[in-house]
């Protein structure tokens, strides 16, 4: 079963797109990472969702129900958190826990009991007066004490620090476990923090998705290359395949960011074209992936994919 | 704690990392045969990795043998292969195969290559 279904999903703004025609699927019970750009359209997509915009045209589904369809009773079972999300300043920590409580019938107290102790959150002071990171738990603990099936995080580490990040992540880790596939969908310009998590990255740049596969696969075929001859180096014409960012430091030094990186050849492919020359190759991590991803797009007038 | 530790380097997969990193462990004693293994999602906790790849590991250690799963109890190291020691060494034909190629592609005699295995080999504990 698929927790999240687009289909020809756009949306604009006046004569601005922010989505556009995008399809995505995504299973039950993966954590998929939204990437790109700063003003990619990662939060209209994220909000499209949810029924927090309307589309211009096209659909999705969320959880099963069409996303302007969804009513409040569909939300007890969807959590959301985004990076200066409204919360109720005047209240305590506790008096917003004890007010949601009521409200869900999944609220598993236990679990807001951990959480808060592993947060280090007070209970007795209005969320108005608490920390930028200490905000974001709280509403990250309000969201993950009812377990949501669907956990939707919009740039939720920004500006954290990395002590609060680690605890956002193990907050985040302690709702699967049990019979149901939990399914999150967290979107970042920055992957770092969520290297470790993502079954699924999707790259999205100019309101498109450029790019979906597993992290181990996009892992799997970026690799840094660099090529150290006796004499000086010619870049091969026509450019191979999979070829990106291609440099040359000094007449006898190629670097360059191969896309198509077979692990089963290894070096071998690139090192046939270079006989006696000193082949180097380096994996990336995946934020150096979505580095050359997001330059190649900004090169290509909206229409490039690696 | 986890009887184990993972130095996670970047554009690995996680999943053969932390495969790797409990193989390790076994070679230098550090898990011994018998002891417990942690669940799923103590893994995933403690290293801060997505719960289908902490599965993942267990599924596949299982599957290769390393670790034996003992229903209501949990999941137990493995003891060491049995079978005879030719069987046991064609389970490294492919690393073998690699380590070759590697070693002549960077110019290495065969004498450099064996010492340089020897000198990892007696980094760890001698069997017993």
């Amino acid at each position: 079963m698929n927790a999240i279904e687009c289909e020809n999903l756009s949306r604009s703004f006046g004569r601005v797109p922010a989505v556009q025609e995008l399809n995505l699927e995504i299973p039950a019970g993966t954590f998929f990472a939204l990437l790109g750009p700063n003003g990619a359209g990662k939060s209209t997509l994220l909000k499209l969702l949810l029924n927090l915009l309307r589309p211009t045209s096209g659909k999705s589904r969320v959880l099963g129900r069409e996303s302007t369809s969804l009513k409040a009773a569909d939300f007890r079972g969807i959590g959301y958190v985004a990076d200066g999300q409204d919360l109720p300043e005047w209240m305590t920590v506790t008096q917003l826990l004890g007010f949601c409580r009521p409200l869900y019938p999944t609220w598993d107290q236990g679990l807001a009991v951990r959480l808060q102790g592993l947060f280090d959150l007070p209970g007795d002071r209005p969320i108005g007066k608490l920390s930028r990171g200490m905000r974001m738990k709280a509403a990250l603990l309000s969201n993950l004490s009812y377990r949501p099936e669907l956990m939707v995080l919009d740039e939720p580490f920004g500006g954290l620090d990395p002590l609060v990040r680690d605890d956002f992540i193990q907050g985040l880790l302690e709702l699967p476990g049990d019979d149901r596939p939990r399914t999150f969908v967290v979107s970042s310009h920055d992957i770092d923090e969520v290297e470790r998590l993502a079954d699924d990255v999707g790259f999205l740049a100019g309101g498109r998705l450029l790019v979906h596969e597993p992290a181990d696969a996009l892992r799997g075929r970026f690799r840094t290359v660099e090529i150290v001859g006796n004499q000086a180096l010619t870049v091969p014409s026509p450019i191979p395949p999979g070829w990106a960012e291609i440099k040359q430091p000094a007449p006898n030094v190629l670097q360059l960011v191969c896309t198509s990186f077979d692990a089963s050849l290894g070096a071998s492919e690139i090192q046939a074209r270079f006989p006696g020359s000193g082949v180097a190759v380096q994996a990336m991590t995946l934020g150096e992936i979505f580095l050359v991803l997001a330059r190649a797009h900004r090169g290509s007038d909206g229409k490039g994919a690696l | 704690m986890l009887p184990f530790t993972v130095v996670f380097r970047p554009g690995e997969p996680v999943y053969e990392q932390v495969t790797y990193a409990v193989k390790k462990a076994i070679a230098t004693g550090q898990l011994a045969p018998g002891s417990r293994f942690p669940a799923v999602r103590t893994l995933s906790q403690e290293l801060r990795i997505n719960p289908n790849t902490a599965h993942k590991v267990v599924a596949s250690l299982t599957a290769e043998g390393v670790l034996l799963v003992h229903p209501g109890i949990g999941t137990v190291v493995a003891p060491p292969a049995s079978g005879s020691a030719a069987d046991r060494a064609a389970l490294l034909n492919d690393e073998l195969e690699r380590l070759v190629v590697e070693a002549r592609r960077l110019g290495l005699d065969e004498e450099k290559i064996l010492n340089a295995v020897r000198a990892h080999w007696r980094k760890f504990p001698k069997e017993t």
